[in-house]
This record gives C-alpha cells, sequence and structure tokens, in this order.
C-alpha cells in the first residue's frame, strides 16, 4: 500500500470509531410487549446450578427452570442463549437477549440495570485444596486468589461498594487473578498456579458436590450478596411483566418447589423484606456517567495491557525467529530422522489451535507429570507457547526462502571453497533475509493480533483488559480503542517492515 | 607436467548413463576445448572435475596429487580437508555467471581471498583492482551485479575466479548466455589468458575461437571422447564420422 493510502485508512478507521463512540451513548427505551412471541434469556453455561449443561448437551439449572416457567405463563418461546460473560452488556444493549438471568449479582451494579427483585441471596465464599494451610481468611495474605471476570467475588474485593476489611485482605493477597469460568478456576487451583478460589456459595456447594473431597470451603465469608434478573436500563416494561410472573409463582408455591430441586431452598429470598431496593430504584436517578469518564477510566487502565500486550509481542519475535531458523535447519538437514521430527513438529503446531497449544505448555507440567506449576509460570507459559507456535512458521517461511535460491549461488560458493557454514551466512541467508520479507510481515501482523489469545491462559494483555474494563463500565468503547491500538500497532509494524523492504532494494 | 588427470570415469543419474570412461589430461599451460552435441555430457565431466558432482567410478589427479581414487570400481575420495586444499588449484566460470548479487562488484571478487583463502587484506585488493582493469572493468567496483550487461558480469566473474590465482580455469561455455556482439568482449579476456599460459579447459560452441585459441580439441559425444588432438586435425581434417556431422551442423 502506498503511505497516502495508509494515512487514509486511518482517518477512515478514526472516523468509523469516533462515529460508533458517538453512537454508544444512552439509547432508553420501553418495550412493546403486545406482539412480544419469545424471550430470550442470556447466561453463563458454565454456571451450575443456576445454569449449564447437563450431560446431553441440554442447557437445564434453576434460572433455566424459572425462565422457562416465566415464558410459558406468558405465553412466549423461551430462547436460552448462553453467552460469553465479558460480553454480556453489549448482548443485553444491542438487544439480542432481553435479559441477563444467571445467578446475576446486584450488589455493586445497581445503576447499570434495571432490575428485578432479588430472589436468592447468596454469599462469596473461599474454596482452597483439602491440604491446603489456610483456614482463615486471615492465611489468604501473600496467597495468589483467582475469581471470575466481572463476578461479584472480584466486586467484594476490588469494586466501588467494598468494605475496608475486604480491600485490606485483598492488598495483602500475592495477586488476584482473573479467569473466564470455573472450570478453568479449579483447573488452576488444582495445578497450583493459585492457592484459593472466591465464588458464589451455592455454586460452590455444587462444585464441591461434584468434585469430590480434594477441595474445601472456609467457614467465614467474604460477602454476602442478592441475586436478581437484569433488564435492560429502561426497559421498565418487561421487568414489570416478568416481576409479576415471578410474584404469582411465589404464591402459588412454584417457586419454592423449582428451588427444591436444584437444592436452593436456603438461598431463595423472594418476597422476603430488603429484596426489592434496586427494583424500586427508577432507572432515571442512576448516576450519569459520561463518556468522558468512561474514556479517562480507560485511558488510565489499559496502558498495563498494552505492555503486556507488546511484551508478548516484542518476546516472541525475539525467541521464534531463530527458533525458526533452526527448526528449518534441522527440516532440512541431512538426517532423515532429524527431518521427520521436524515435519512432524511443524505439522503439529501449523494443525492445531494455538489457544490448545497455549493450555498445554500451562497445564501440561501438571497434567502430565504432576508438576505443580506456579501462577509466576502463566507468563513463561504465554511466551513458550507463543515462540513454540510462530518458530514452526517461520521456519517454513524460510525454507521456501532457501529453497528458491538458485542452486548456482551454492556451487559459486563451493568452487571458492566456502565451507557449509560461510556459505549459508554469507550466501544464502542474505538473500534469504530480503525474500522472505513479504510473508514475514504478514505473520508479525498475525501475531499482533494473536497476542490476544493469551487470555486463555488468563495472562491480562491488552484485549483481555479492554474485555474487563468493558465488562465494568457496561460499555464497548474500550473494545473500540483496544483495536485502535491493534490498528495502530499493525500501521507501525507495516511501516517498519516497508523501509526494511525498501533499505534490502540495492540488489535484485 | 599433468595438472589434470582423469582416468576411466563413468557417471549415471539414475538409470542414465552420461559418462561411459572417459579419461583425458591437460598439461601446464595447455588451453583445452570441448566441443560436442547438447546432451553429451561435457558439463558433466566439467562437474566432475571441479568436484561439484561425484564420480561413480574412475581417478582424478590435480598436479599428481590423488583427489579421487578408484578401488575396485568405486570412486574414493580424499578427506574433507584434502578436498579442501585441492580446490584452491581450480577455478570455474559459469554459463549464467552466478555472482552474489548482494555483493558488490569489489567484494565478490575479494571476499573469498579474504574469508577462504585468509590472504592480506590489501594485497587481495590490489590484486583485485589490476584484475578488473584487465577485463576492463575498473570503474565499476561499487556497482552490484544487477546493475552490470551480462558481459560485465561475466566479466567480473572471470576476475574472481582469478582473483583465488588458481593454476588453472575451467569455462562452461562463458559466452551462450550472451548476445553475439558481447561475446567478443569475453573472448578477448580469455585469448589474452591463453597468451599468458593460464591453463584453462574450456567447454565451448564457438568453433572458430576453439581453432584460434586451443592447443588440442576434444569432441564429445554421447558420453565418450570420440576424437581428440590439434585443432588443426580435429576441426579441419575430422576423421570420424560424427565429427564430420556435428562441424557441418555448426558451420551452418
Ligand atoms: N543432475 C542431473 N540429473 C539427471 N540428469 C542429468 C543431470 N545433469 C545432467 N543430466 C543429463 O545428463 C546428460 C548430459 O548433460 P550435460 O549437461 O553434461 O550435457 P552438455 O553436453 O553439457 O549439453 P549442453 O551442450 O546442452 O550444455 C543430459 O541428458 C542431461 O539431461
Ligand atoms: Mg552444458
Amino acid at each position: 500500500m502506498k503511505q497516502s493510502n495508509k494515512v487514509i485508512a486511518l482517518l477512515l478507521m478514526l472516523s468509523l470509531m469516533a462515529g460508533l463512540l458517538i453512537g454508544c451513548g444512552k439509547n432508553d427505551q420501553n418495550e412493546d410487549l403486545s406482539d412480544k412471541t419469545t424471550f430470550t434469556m442470556g447466561f453463563d453455561a458454565s454456571f451450575p446450578p443456576y445454569g449449564y449443561q447437563d450431560e446431553n448437551n441440554e442447557y437445564v439449572g434453576f434460572d433455566i427452570d424459572l425462565a422457562q416457567e416465566v415464558a410459558n405463563r406468558n405465553g412466549w418461546t423461551l430462547v436460552k442463549q448462553p453467552i460469553d460473560w465479558d460480553s454480556k452488556d453489549m448482548e443485553l444493549n444491542s438487544g439480542t437477549i432481553d435479559c441477563i438471568w444467571n445467578g446475576f449479582t446486584i450488589n455493586g451494579r445497581e445503576d447499570n440495570y434495571t432490575w428485578s427483585k432479588a430472589y436468592v441471596d447468596n454469599s462469596q465464599v473461599v474454596i482452597v485444596k483439602s491440604e491446603s494451610d489456610i483456614y482463615e481468611l486471615e492465611d489468604l495474605k501473600g496467597k495468589v486468589v483467582v475469581v471470575q471476570t466481572d463476578s461479584s467475588a472480584l466486586a467484594a474485593f476490588t469494586g466501588e461498594d467494598a468494605t475496608e476489611e475486604n480491600k485490606n485482605l485483598c492488598a495483602e493477597f500475592q495477586d488476584l487473578q482473573q479467569v473466564s469460568d470455573y472450570n478453568n478456576a479449579f483447573m488452576n487451583l488444582e495445578a497450583g498456579s493459585v492457592d484459593a478460589i472466591c465464588m458464589d456459595v451455592g455454586v460452590a456447594n455444587y462444585q464441591l458436590e461434584q468434585r469430590g473431597s480434594q477441595f474445601r470451603m472456609l467457614d467465614s465469608n467474604v460477602s454476602s450478596e442478592q441475586y436478581g434478573i437484569g433488564f435492560k436500563q429502561g426497559n421498565t416494561a418487561l421487568r414489570d411483566q416478568v416481576q409479576v410472573t415471578l410474584d404469582e409463582m411465589l404464591a402459588d408455591g412454584t417457586f419454592a418447589e423449582i428451588a427444591e430441586k436444584w437444592g436452593l431452598t436456603d438461598s431463595v429470598c423472594l418476597g422476603e423484606e430488603g429484596t426489592d431496593q434496586a427494583y424500586k430504584k427508577d432507572a432515571s436517578e442512576a448516576e450519569k456517567v459520561t463518556f468522558w469518564n468512561r474514556f479517562a477510566d480507560t485511558v488510565k487502565q489499559l496502558p498495563a495491557g498494552m505492555l503486556a500486550t507488546l511484551l508478548i509481542f516484542v518476546l516472541t519475535i525475539v525467541f521464534s525467529m531463530p527458533l525458526g531458523l533452526l527448526l528449518c535447519m534441522i527440516r532440512m538437514s541431512r538426517s532423515a530422522i532429524l527431518r521427520g521430527i521436524a515435519k512432524v513438529y511443524i505439522s503439529i503446531m501449523r494443525g492445531t489451535p494455538l489457544m490448545l497449544q497455549l493450555l498445554v505448555v500451562f497445564f501440561g507440567p501438571y497434567y502430565l507429570f504432576k508438576i505443580p506449576v506456579s501462577s509466576t509460570y502463566r507468563f513463561y507459559a504465554v511466551i513458550i507457547g507463543f515462540s513454540l507456535n510462530y518458530a514452526a512458521y517461520f521456519a517454513e517461511i524460510y525454507r521456501s526462502g532457501i529453497e528458491s535460491i538458485p542452486v548456482g549461488q551454492h556451487e559459486a560458493a563451493s568452487v571458492l571453497g566456502y565451507s557449509k557454514v560461510q556459505t549459508f551466512w554469507k550466501v544464502i541467508f542474505p538473500q534469504m533475509a530480503k525474500r522472505v520479507l513479504p510473508p514475514v510481515t504478514n505473520e508479525v501482523i498475525t501475531l499482533v493480533k494473536d497476542t490476544s489469545l493469551a487470555f486463555a491462559l488468563a495472562y491480562t494483555e491488552m484485549f483481555t483488559q479492554a474485555k474487563q474494563i468493558a465488562a465494568a463500565q457496561a460499555s464497548i468503547m474500550p473494545l473500540f480503542i483496544a483495536g485502535l491500538f491493534y490498528y495502530i500497532f499493525n500501521f507501525l509494524v507495516a511501516f517498519v517492515m516497508d523501509k526494511l523492504e525498501k533499505k534490502m532494494q540495492y540488489y535484485r | 607436467m599433468k595438472l589434470l588427470e582423469i582416468n576411466h570415469l563413468k557417471k549415471s543419474f539414475g538409470e542414465l548413463s552420461v559418462l561411459k570412461d572417459i579419461s583425458m589430461h591437460v598439461e601446464e599451460g595447455e588451453v583445452v576445448a570441448i566441443i560436442g552435441p547438447s546432451g553429451s555430457g561435457k558439463s558433466t565431466l566439467l562437474r566432475c572435475a571441479t568436484l561439484l558432482e561425484t564420480m561413480d567410478e574412475g581417478s582424478m589427479y590435480y598436479d599428481g596429487k590423488v583427489v579421487a581414487a578408484d578401488e575396485s570400481g568405486k570412486t574414493v575420495y580424499v578427506g574433507k580437508k584434502e578436498l579442501q586444499e585441492r580446490k584452491s588449484m581450480f577455478g570455474l566460470v559459469f554459463q549464467n555467471f552466478n555472482l552474489f548479487p548482494h555483493y558488490t562488484v569489489l567484494k565478490n571478487i575479494t571476499d573469498a581471498p579474504i574469508h577462504v583463502q585468509k590472504r592480506d587484506k590489501e594485497e587481495v585488493y590490489q590484486t583485485a583492482r589490476e584484475l578488473l582493469k584487465k577485463v576492463g572493468l575498473e570503474t565499476k567496483e561499487d556497482s552490484y551485479p544487477c546493475q552490470l550487461s551480462g558481459g560485465q558480469q561475466q566479466r567480473v566473474a572471470i576476475a574472481r575466479a582469478l582473483a583465488m590465482k588458481p593454476r588453472m580455469l575451467f569455462f562452461d561455455e562463458p559466452t551462450s548466455a550472451l548476445d553475439p556482439e558481447i561475446t567478443a568482449g569475453i573472448l578477448k579476456v580469455m585469448r589474452q589468458l591463453a597468451e599468458e599460459k593460464m591453463t584453462m579447459i574450456i567447454v565451448t560452441h564457438e568453433i572458430a575461437f576453439a581453432k584460434n585459441v586451443a592447443d588440442r580439441v576434444i569432441f564429445m559425444d554421447g558420453g565418450v571422447i570420440v576424437e581428440e588432438g590439434a585443432p588443426a586435425d580435429v576441426i579441419d581434417h575430422p576423421k570420424n564420422e560424427r565429427t564430420r556431422n556435428f562441424l557441418q551442423k555448426m558451420e551452418k
């Protein structure tokens, strides 16, 4: 692309984003229920017993049963829509789901949604390994604690409404990490990379039952909290209709029946005193968070993630490029065995998802060799995984570059008496480097975008961070800023590679 | 003094037998021209002599020193170190030059003498400049090969080979990739080398040039040496039917 074209592309991209960001403002609206035929509940499908996938791949759970009953009574067809927890606000605001109904904690989110009355009272508890030396909350000092992204456990430690006690306790953790689902959290706990999980008691009870005696729950709670159904802000019409139906179900005993079915009789609280505070809140009262507030917050929080992304990028390049050369030499070596090994390695690395490879690098030591993994290994695992994967791609690019060099060059070098090593470094390598520059540029640009896969190991690079901020702000602006960063980053990469290519134009 | 001696050389590519029992030798100071139809094995012979191909059978000596010995029907080469030593005895000029495109003309010529032969830099640069002058390219030392014409590139390639101070030079059709009017410049340089008593083995299609410059002409066909001798005999009065046919075709 010509330089001027690139500038135009950048300007276009910027104006597009500006348009989108402005469009992201408030768009309160009440829904007309008269011709409503479907009711779409958004839920995190890995959150038993509230909503999860059973052995027949059916979505089941307490919340699902409740929603089903509500839909039936209103003559709606229920659509069970599993969502990525980080994108729940985007789903809700764009209208792809009607509500978030999924053990959804009201506390701390009172102003972000139009709420039903609270129907479950839940507390945040701590799970550790059975043989752990942690018994009291105090013992968590200096330990690594993991919570789900944007979970109430996270809010209990770092949210605006977190108690002083919890904030102080959290400050003494070695680290508070976030993962995207509880399965991942338990894998981490089992592998030893974290010391404790903080989570909802209902989920915790269920998980302990499923996973047996390897884990135990601490006696004291981190916090207490309530669950409600979250609707898009201002959508009181739908909220009221659902609430009326729920109240009917409470009156005729259906609600209690469903609660008992899921073993939640002790947790439910619908109709009890003090459960309608968020419900009574008028949407218009909600504190208006301005665009610029959010923007300032994002700009304050994102740079840490950008740094992490840059670090992954730079270290991966530094390790994978030479490693790729080594691999390429093995791939082209005279020994058929070595060649075969390199070939298989390359085909595996190129034939399986990078995300899976990252998981194997991180969890492999524990699940294959029972070596406990420490939490600092997370970062190394990201770099190792990326480098191993990209080395395979670079090796093949180098190989095609080397093979494209005319055989006459080797022959001229041989007749002049150059050794094999001299021939490679003096004659072949410089010409290969020039030839492979365009495909290497492609790979490098892919790498910039691939860094976001580090989230698979719960390593917070920029994209993960942007998703977390987006979840906390209930806004998609942070994601656009992240997108802009990737674009500018790649713009610079392309610019540098272009300069390099020009520099090598002195010969053909 | 025999600088090159090859005995009973056989070479096949898979099923295809390309050289069938070739024996030849080259005296010091002698210019030998090898002619013959396409596919007769001329290049293969040169590539075996310059160690770019391995011989299947037969033996080879440079300056009386063994390079490859025939041990009960199979060729066995001397060790890596000796081979490396023997390689400094000859140079090869390719049909398509094979200059290093990323090096300047001067670096193309000086790099191997400095880094392979470990000769003194100053001496090498001086030699290189003299050679460039000799081939008429003294103003081009900082150019890259892609900035030169084919004829100029071939002259650089000759200078590069000469900079190694070889005792004999092989040429594989040095002019056939070039336009006829450019050929003259290359041939002039080679004629000059012949006058300086440089030992040369030249595969060529330029019959007139061979007749003019060579002390001896070898005619090859079908992987064997059909006829050899002084140009006056082989070219002007060929004894063999195949030689006559070939020369007749070349005249047209
Ligand atoms: N590396 C190789 N593998 C297989 N066959 C080869 C190889 N090199 C040469 N040949 C074959 O050997 C035969 C002789 O080839 P060679 O290049 O020696 O002929 P030539 O006399 O130099 O011909 P020309 O005048 O066209 O250059 C040809 O049939 C050619 O196809
Ligand atoms: Mg040939």
